[in-house]
């Protein structure tokens, strides 16, 4: 693929043709790294009519595209970025670096580059360099999260969703309607970011309680080997058992004059304080769940009271925390409906996991394509239809091909 | 709270002393018990206890007594430790590890036999004003813990002091209670509805339980607006305490950090509401630590924090943008990204992390989460002020600046995290507070003292103290502290882990590599309460006003001063001891003194906050106050009484050479000679050294003839003009006199002498208690009475003022006819410290002041270590010779024996 390096730093003359449009980006964090790339479809291009077609049944009022498109899907993997070697040879074997299509136009004048996000971005620049032989260049994580939401929130029809006792309910969002929201991104550590625009944001909190310290917490106190291993522990433990209830301070009885039920969680892990147990006693299963609702809660009270802060209606939750795992998103709903005694509800996203890296994916596109035509050839996937890869399994310490979206690519 | 039951105090070095201190406190109940026997016995003035216990205390002189006198009609600003409590209220704060005690002991006051102070009071029109529908009850509060899991002792303890007995006690307070035999005691925490049984078989008391919520916020209002320096802020260790208005206390959030933490925003007195929390807490800290790193108790687990570093666990922001800064975020590369976050990628197993690690990163993650939680609900709210307490904090520097930190870095630095020097006992003193009628809702900042005695009645924990009011315990105990270690450290709170203590020692600290986990632990000292107590009303600005010169926070400025009261110890201890007879049980109550002394400068020294707000005249009370403790009731006294008797004998020769000038002349000699009699300090290192060169009248001559005009700072002129280029003469002036000897004698009498000649009122204000040399309020018409010997004005004056009243003076002609004379009158200031602290003075003082309209402030402690920059609404003088060099560089650019004479008419 050939991206006009040069051009792109000037940010000048679109050029695009369809063959040159970029298909791998990625977001390196701290424990995942998150791969988001384009495959094309067999029949590479659609004509104008069929997509105005779709455009009008849909609605969308994209009527002046006369572009060509390119239909494929995105897919969506991960790799832990400890073992970042697999994620090489897996971007190796698909030749993902060297932009997949086989008619490079230009495959000496300019060398392969990468667009990623994450810190790793820059930790592990030498890396790419050495076994790829591509530059990685670095998005801004913040830029590409937003980016990634944004894009999300507007094109994917069913990209929103309650979780309240376990029913998952898909929220409908009006494109006009959307800012300002707060965007709730729970990885290693968690950022909060009121978004009032595409490009308008503002990281305006966060906290070092995260989706690093469930992980890293659990594996000292259980011992397991995974992170998803540890969710699924989660799953089958007790946090009574470990946890400091209202009513166990208050002899079962609620303190009801402040509010609060028996059942309510006076302090996480209390019990570990007065009971002669070593940890060896507890069952990892109980402790796996006291630590998750532990931070889900304080992340959910956290990201309410800056929602409340900031009169913001809607709080989307997203990464790689979250993973549709349907006890954290029950803790995080209850935590925000509880501390906003019911009038906020958190929102997940389908593809919580890989805003950065569709962040850093759409980034292409706003460094080559003029801003205004951007925004039209990206609203993708018109006939968006979202297919979860049956084949996933969270215990599977490898991501791979987990989910793709069925899409098409406008370029100018 | 209830989860946490294991012993925090279980430290491998506890054993030996907890059974000494078992020992002591046996020995004491059983003198307690003693005591209770002798019933109502009419109790000796407490010096004379001591005095007789030595045995070999030579006759004593009239000052002595009238010193007793005075320390006990006086109210008791100062008690003096032997005395019983012979009223006594409880309240019980019964928390899973702790219990908390708070009670309040009260001397009843005893007939007033000081006629001066009787006629002071008609003079003045004092009123021991019934303004309040319940009076408050000079007395002290005290503050005791004692861990749950000996609950015993603190029955024992109760049980000794009849404590429990308070609540139906006939005399005074709670009188209009119908006196029953069911005897109650508030209590609150969770362990008030556990114990309650044990409380009833054991004292056959029953626990009337208040709410905890209550409790907090009544225990926090009443601190926050009682005590002066109770806030603070803890920011990257260093430690300031915040003045906060009482008018401007309201709204502020309280987060209490127990097991869970409540965020209880408080509205006004009784009016609050729990309006946010969070399950991370203490016991997620404590609970989570015993499982990661199996230590035995929280405060092992708080120690071993100080050891950590949290990089190797925490995934810092530098470690996932490679060292680099993530600075478009505000982040720098140290910033914690994820807490425990480098876990997870490391092929390390528990065991692979030192458990310092994972405290001090635990410890970081909750402290952090509290503190932003707790900002955003204050942001919420628009409340100004984030007050935190709960054992979770424990004085705990890096807690505390974590807390701090996450604050100011939500906050963008706009809001201040603040801490409270009680707050382990916001919940006991909620309890008191909600007996009724117990008249401590009107109390004002300016009625309450906190003393830090040595034998703070305590016990439980680490170190047992000597219940109060055992002098011999004391001592032994001083005795056998001291033997324990090599060297003398500082009294910090009794609790291992820096709790906030009350006035006790820990163990010495072997000074190994560590960090004592207590290095910002403050004292809890017993709060006086002195409802005479007043703000001297002639401050143009008390709000603003700030009665020490000098800051003590300044390091280098506590090292000298540290030095200078070191180095005059041992002269200080032997005057002590010879002033008490230099028997045996005078030595060594001599060398317990010291050992006191030094143990508080020590720990000044080291945490120059532990006391609240260190300025040089806290310093130098507490000496007086440690000298007191060990009884030795007027180290100066034969010194005083010897100068005295020298500087009175040449009195007349000087009034004479005084009258024979014109009256400009008169004036300057006078102040000249104000200013040359100041040189005899006791104080004053370099004045001690000149004592041994001349007899007192020959250096008194010899500084005044050096006293050359231009004085350093000279207002002299503007001072003339006033006393006479005004035919109006000054109403009323108070004097605040200085040192005994030539100082009164021979430079303030004759300056009251004019003024009185002149027609204007004369007050002279002297120490309630002695300090030093200095004169003293009851020593005062003794050297007036025989002064007037030799002086017809003065004599009328003294005798229009009334002190002369029953002393036995030959006038010189026996003509009584003349009695139009304005009148010379003697108050007390309130205190027994060289420096006078305006925002607490005697109600005589405030009294009298009413009518003052100049006021003269002699001598350095009086006049620069104090009120230097004091401004006041009439007319002041300030009148001292600088004894000191450094203080003379510091305060007036000039060198040791210059001379200040400020003068700032009324502003």
């Amino acid at each position: 693929m050939d991206l006009r390096h040069n051009e792109i730093e000037g940010n000048s003359e679109p050029t695009q043709s369809l063959g040159q449009t970029s298909h791998l980006a990625l977001d390196i964090g701290g424990s995942l790294i998150k791969v988001v790339y384009f495959s094309i479809s067999r029949d590479n291009c659609i004509d104008r009519e069929q997509e105005s077609s779709a455009n009008d049944t849909l609605g969308f009022s994209n009527g002046n595209c006369k572009h060509p498109i390119l239909q494929g899907r995105l897919h969506f993997a991960k790799f832990e970025t400890s073992k970042i070697n697999d994620c090489l040879e897996f971007i190796s074997s698909k030749k993902l670096h060297l932009g997949g299509f086989q008619h490079h136009e230009n495959p000496g004048k300019n060398k392969n580059f990468i667009k990623a996000t994450g810190g790793g971005a820059y930790k592990f620049t030498e890396l790419f360099k050495e076994n790829l032989g591509i530059d990685l260049d670095k998005e801004d994580e913040m830029d590409c999260l937003v980016a990634g939401a944004n894009f999300l929130l507007k094109a994917v029809h069913h990209e929103a969703y309650t979780y309240i006792d376990g029913q998952k309910e898909f929220v409908q969002i009006d494109q006009n309607d959307l800012y300002p929201y707060l965007l709730v991104n729970i990885g290693s550590g968690v950022s909060m970011i009121k978004v009032d625009g595409d490009g308008k944001f503002e990281r305006v909190s966060g906290t070092n309680v995260g989706g690093g310290t469930f992980w890293g917490l659990g594996r000292l106190l259980t011992k397991c080997k995974s992170f998803d291993e540890l969710l699924e522990l989660s799953h089958q433990g007790n946090n009574r058992v470990i946890d400091m209830l209202v009513g166990d301070i208050y002899g079962g009885m609620d303190y009801s004059k402040i509010g609060l039920l028996s059942t309510t969680i006076a302090s996480s892990f209390g019990k570990a304080v007065s009971d002669n147990k070593e940890l060896e006693d507890y069952k990892p299963e109980d402790v796996a769940r006291s630590l998750l609702r532990m931070i889900s809660n304080n992340i959910g009270q956290i990201s309410y009271l800056n929602a409340l802060r900031f009169g913001l209606k809607r709080i989307f939750f997203g990464g790689f925390f979250i993973r549709g795992q349907p006890y954290t998103m029950d803790t995080i709903s209850v935590a925000v409906h509880f501390w906003s005694k019911g009038e906020a509800k958190a929102m997940f996203l389908q593809h919580e996991g890989f805003l950065g890296a569709l962040g850093a994916y759409v980034s292409y596109a706003k460094h080559s394509i003029d801003d205004l035509v951007c925004n039209q050839s990206m609203q993708l996937p018109v006939s968006a239809s979202y297919t979860a890869d049956p084949n996933y399994n969270p215990l599977n310490g490898d991501f791979n091909d987990n989910e793709s979206i069925q899409c098409s690519v406008y370029a100018a | 709270m209830a989860g946490l039951k294991e012993d925090p105090f279980l430290e491998t070095n506890d054993i030996i002393e907890t059974r000494e201190g078992a020992e002591i406190k046996d020995a004491v109940i059983d003198k307690l018990g003693e005591e209770g026997s002798q019933g109502d016995r009419e109790m000796a003035p407490p010096a004379g206890n001591s005095i007789h216990r030595s045995g070999s205390r030579p006759q004593l002189d009239l000052s002595k007594a009238a010193i007793q006198g005075n320390s006990e009609d006086r109210d008791p600003t100062i008690l003096l430790p032997n005395q019983s409590d012979d009223i006594s209220h409880l309240a019980l704060d019964i928390g899973g590890s702790l219990i908390k005690l708070v009670y309040f002991s009260r001397h009843e006051d005893r007939p007033i036999n000081d006629r001066r102070k009787k006629t002071v009071k008609e003079r003045l029109g004092v009123s021991n004003g019934n303004r309040r529908s319940y009076p408050i009850l000079g007395g002290r509060l005290h503050f005791v813990k004692f861990e749950t899991r000996k609950i015993n002792e603190c029955l024992d303890f109760i049980s000794s002091k009849q404590l429990h007995l308070g609540g139906i006690d006939s005399h005074g307070w709670l009188s209009e209670t119908p006196a029953n035999c069911n005897a109650v005691i508030k209590a609150t925490g969770g362990g008030a509805y556990k114990f309650a049984e044990l409380f009833k078989e054991r004292l056959g008391v029953s626990l009337d339980k208040e709410d905890e919520m209550d409790c907090l916020v009544a225990g926090a209002n009443f601190l926050l607006k009682a005590i002066r320096h109770e806030a603070f802020t803890h920011m990257e260790g260093h430690k300031e305490f915040v003045q906060i208005d009482q008018n401007d206390l309201f709204p502020y959030l309280l987060v209490n950090i127990g097991s869970g933490v409540s965020m209880i925003k408080v509205d006004s007195d009784g009016k609050f509401e729990r309006v946010s929390g969070t399950n991370v807490g203490g016991g997620t800290y404590w609970g989570l630590g015993r499982l990661l790193t199996k230590c035995k108790s929280f405060d092992e687990l708080l120690e071993l924090s100080q050891r950590g570093d949290n990089r190797t666990i925490d995934m810092l922001v530098g470690d996932i943008y490679g060292g680099m800064d993530y600075s478009k975020i505000g982040l720098s590369a140290s910033t914690i990204a994820s807490s425990f976050g480098k876990a997870i990628s490391e092929k390390k197993e528990l065991e692979d992390y030192r458990p310092e690690d994972i405290s001090l990163s635990l410890l970081r993650m909750i402290s952090y989460n509290i503190g932003q939680i707790s900002y955003l609900n204050a942001l919420r709210f628009g409340l100004k002020r984030i007050f935190f307490g709960g054992f979770f904090i424990r004085g705990h520097a890096y807690t505390m600046d974590t807390i701090s930190f996450a604050v100011h870095f939500w906050s963008k630095g706009e809001a201040q995290a603040m801490f409270l020097r009680h707050e382990g006992f916001l919940g006991a003193l909620g309890a008191f507070m909600s007996y009724e009628k117990h008249g401590l809702d009107d109390l004002m900042v300016h009625q309450l003292v906190e003393r830090f005695p040595m034998g703070a009645p305590y016990t439980g924990g680490k170190i047992h103290g000597p219940p109060l009011g055992d002098l011999n315990e004391k001592i032994s105990w001083m005795e056998k502290f001291v033997l324990k270690g090599t060297e003398i450290t500082a009294p910090v709170p009794m609790a291992p882990s820096g709790t906030t203590g009350l006035g006790g020692f820990e163990v010495p600290s072997s000074k190994g590599g560590t960090l004592r986990s207590d290095a910002s632990a403050l004292n809890v000292g017993v709060l006086h309460l002195v409802p005479t107590l007043e703000v001297f009303p002639l401050l143009a600005d008390p709000k603003m006003y700030e009665p020490n010169t000098i800051d003590l926070s300044d390091h280098n400025e506590l090292e000298y001063w540290f030095t200078v009261l070191s180095e005059h110890l041992p002269d200080l201890v032997d005057k002590a001891v010879a002033s008490e007879g230099g028997t045996d049980d005078a030595k060594r109550r001599g060398d317990a003194f010291a050992r006191a002394f030094s143990a508080h400068l020590a720990r000044l020294m080291e945490e120059p906050a532990a006391y609240g707000k260190l300025g040089l005249a806290n310093l130098l009370e507490l000496r007086e106050e440690c000298l007191r403790e060990f009884h030795f009731v007027d180290a100066y006294r034969s010194i005083k009484q010897r100068e005295n008797e020298a500087s009175l004998a040449v009195l007349p020769d000087l009034l004479m050479e005084l009258d024979s000038m014109t009256e400009e002349t008169r004036l300057l000699t006078l102040v000249e000679g104000v200013l040359a009699a100041n040189i005899f300090d006791w104080g004053s290192r370099a004045c001690v050294d000149l004592y041994h060169k001349g007899t007192i009248i020959e250096i008194y001559r010899m500084s005044r003839n050096k006293m050359q005009r231009p004085w350093r700072v000279d207002d002299f002129d503007v001072f003339k003009e006033r006393m006479l280029g005004n035919p109006c003469p000054h109403k009323r002036a108070l004097l605040f006199v200085d040192n005994s000897g030539a100082d009164i004698v021979l430079g303030m009498l004759p300056l009251a002498r004019e003024l009185l000649r002149r027609g204007t009122e004369v007050v002279l204000v002297a120490n309630s208690l002695p300090a030093l040399n200095d004169v003293t309020a009851m020593e005062l018409p003794d050297i007036v009475a025989e002064a007037a010997k030799h002086c017809d004005i003065l004599r009328r004056a003294a005798e229009a003022g009334g002190l002369l009243v029953d002393a036995m003076i030959n006038t010189l002609d026996g003509s009584k006819e003349n009695s139009s004379s304005v009148p010379l009158m003697v108050v007390e200031n309130g205190c027994g410290s060289p420096c006078i602290d305006l925002r607490q003075v005697s109600s005589e003082l405030a009294a009298a002041a009413k009518d003052a309209d100049l006021i003269i402030l002699e001598g350095m402690g009086r006049a620069l270590h104090t009120n230097f920059n004091a401004r006041f609404k009439c007319d002041a003088l300030k009148l001292a010779m600088v004894k000191n060099q450094r203080l003379a560089e510091k305060l007036i650019k000039g060198k040791i024996y210059d001379c200040v004479c400020r003068y700032e008419p009324a502003s």
